[in-house]
């Protein structure tokens, strides 16, 4: 058995390495461009600098309608599979719904196949049906997409949920309808918190799907701006706005991270049903 | 009371299931069949498809820039499998029962919030010709500062699954973490009285006992690591002349760069076969609940 000091050490040493690129992020952010030496990455920069930095990306560059758009598809398509994915779980674990276990199955291998087996038609008919270079389609997309996990997680969590609550609820005369939205909805609100958390994550973070499905400023996410920058703005001094913008656009996904480990470590013990 | 059971609620469970069924078949599974078909077709988006048959198969394994593709991506599969699962296993192992261990294992986790854009973006800033790795490397006297880490292949697809599983290894190791939390203490407990420590425990105790988080880790990092796309298209593009691509950028600059639908087609597919045989791998263990694979809840995510 390794000591436990030894064990601590190694740790700590990886972690510090494993900040090192964390610190070029910064101390490269944190330069204004009249400081900024190729020679010179290595040395700190100042909050100064990085606030000038801030100042440019939200100015001279697309990254504020984009995250306006970001925003936009990373709150409203999670929350849109959540409920799709409780009615799915609602209606195979509770309902009972014939061949429910088939129905779960073929919504699940949704999510078998790489997004580049369907893209090319997302693609092509859009562009035909006019929903190309839309909100309204990439809320779609994004929302479908996000819809099989969610019903695997809503499924999982459901069977878990005692049958008399739904014939209790039954006998106190609730419909269906009545039974989902004010018992297993609010009943399950940690797994839709683990589900939306991560389809967000995701939905935020996405680049082929936006590279591909959108063009114009007001529909297109920040990940292929952050991405074109690296072009539009070169190498030399203007990484400083490069770096800067994506330290920008990686603080709400870190944010939400670090404020929902609760909700991870929630969602890692549904596992347990 | 309880007569009345589940079974007499079908139609009003047709409504909660029938949205979603209808939208995951409809744009989820109708494109899977339209790729397939536009597969076997020449297409470029103006003009209608033409039949080709397996043309665009043939023309895809003649082609240099696909076969290179290939290759690197099963040294994406094959790095990833023995990097980020490799450190991420080790870093659960060492920082576990340790007091600090929260603590230990926030640096792994800092690079999961980045995307993989902004991963991209950072390593191809350190990585540039004379970056500040070559500094670093400048500055203690070590070789190879004068290396173009991005220009050369294989050694860019290398870096680039370096920079990948520095993001990755944090998921890697709390999937491991959750693992050996539920390995029942006394198998253990009796091994150590028995006089294995070290290695041998590991081996012989701890190893087989984390199968289920094992299969887990590894089927999603084939899963993962066959659809790269974000951080080599972030970093080089695939280039510099295609050499850096894998299957996911290909099918990208086939379809959307050279308007050679039919070619992208066939590659998605071919992307999509292996993607799926691997996949296996984990979706039986995934659907089996109750089965002690809590570390499946957030596989699919990671995955999607």
């Amino acid at each position: 058995m390794i000591s436990r000091v030894v064990r601590t050490v190694i740790l700590a040493v990886l972690g510090l390495i494993w900040l090192v690129p964390i610190y070029l992020l910064l101390a490269n952010a944190g330069k204004s461009v009249a400081d900024y030496s190729g020679d010179a990455l290595w040395e700190p920069g100042s909050i100064g600098a990085l606030f000038a930095n801030v100042g440019e990306v939200f100015t001279g560059t697309d990254v504020p309608s984009g995250l306006a758009a970001t925003a936009l598809y990373a709150l409203v398509a999670p929350a849109i599979a959540v409920v799709l994915g409780a009615a799915i779980g609602f209606a195979v674990i509770v309902l009972r719904v014939k061949h429910g276990f088939f129905w779960f199955f073929v919504i699940f291998c949704g999510t078998v196949f790489p997004l580049q087996m369907m893209v090319l038609p997302w693609f092509d008919v859009y562009a035909r049906i006019g929903l190309f270079d839309t909100q309204g389609g990439m809320l779609l997309i994004y929302s479908v997409v996000a819809t099989p996990f969610s019903a695997f997680v809503m499924r999982n969590f459901f069977s878990g949920i005692s049958e008399s609550v739904f014939e209790a609820a039954v006998v106190d005369g609730a419909g269906v309808w009545r039974i989902f939205t004010r018992i297993y909805l609010p009943m399950s609100a940690s797994a839709l918190a683990v589900v939306f958390i991560l389809q967000a994550t995701w939905v935020w973070n996405d680049l082929l799907l936006s590279l591909i499905l959108t063009q114009s400023p007001e529909t297109r996410p920040v990940m292929p701006l952050l991405n074109a920058l690296q072009s539009v703005e070169g190498g030399g001094p203007g990484y400083t706005v490069i770096l800067t913008a994506a330290l920008i656009v990686s603080i709400p996904t870190a944010l939400l991270f670090l404020f929902t480990q609760r909700f991870f470590q929630r969602g890692l013990a549904l596992g347990q049903y | 009371m309880t007569s009345k059971s589940s079974t007499d609620y079908q139609r009003g469970a047709w409504a909660f299931l029938g949205p979603g069924a209808a939208l995951v078949v409809i744009v989820l599974y109708l494109p899977v069949i339209y790729t397939l078909v536009l597969s076997f077709t020449r297409y470029g988006g103006l003009a209608d498809p033409v039949f080709v048959g397996g043309a665009n198969y043939v023309e895809m394994f003649a082609d240099p820039a696909f076969l290179g593709s290939l290759v690197n991506t099963a040294i994406w599969v094959v790095g990833t499998l023995i990097i980020p699962v490799g450190i991420g296993l080790l870093i659960a192992y060492l920082s576990f029962g340790l007091r600090w261990a929260g603590i230990l294992r926030i640096p792994f986790l800092i690079p999961y919030a980045l995307s993989g854009v902004a991963v991209g973006v950072l390593f191809g800033f350190v990585l540039q010709n004379g970056g500040a790795l070559s500094q670093a490397l400048a500055f203690f006297g070590l070789p190879g500062s004068d290396t173009r880490w991005l220009q050369e292949s294989p050694l860019n697809t290398v870096v680039m699954i370096l920079a990948a599983s520095w993001q990755g290894i944090g998921v890697n190791a709390l999937l491991f973490t959750v693992g050996l939390q539920s390995i029942p203490k006394e198998p253990l407990e009796a091994a150590r009285i028995d006089g294995a420590s070290g290695f041998t425990l590991f081996r012989t105790m701890v190893w087989p006992l984390l199968r289920p988080s094992t299969t887990i880790v590894v089927g999603l990092s084939i899963v993962n690591s066959l659809k790269t796309f974000d951080i080599v298209q972030a970093m080089t593009q695939g280039g510099p002349n295609r050499v850096s691509e894998t299957l996911g950028v290909t099918m990208y600059k086939d379809t959307f760069v050279n308007s050679d639908y039919g070619l992208g087609s066939a590659v998605a597919i071919f992307l999509s076969v292996i993607t799926v045989a691997a996949s296996v791998i984990y979706l039986r263990r995934q659907l089996s609940i109750g089965n002690g694979s809590d570390a499946g809840r957030i596989t699919a995510e990671v995955s999607s």
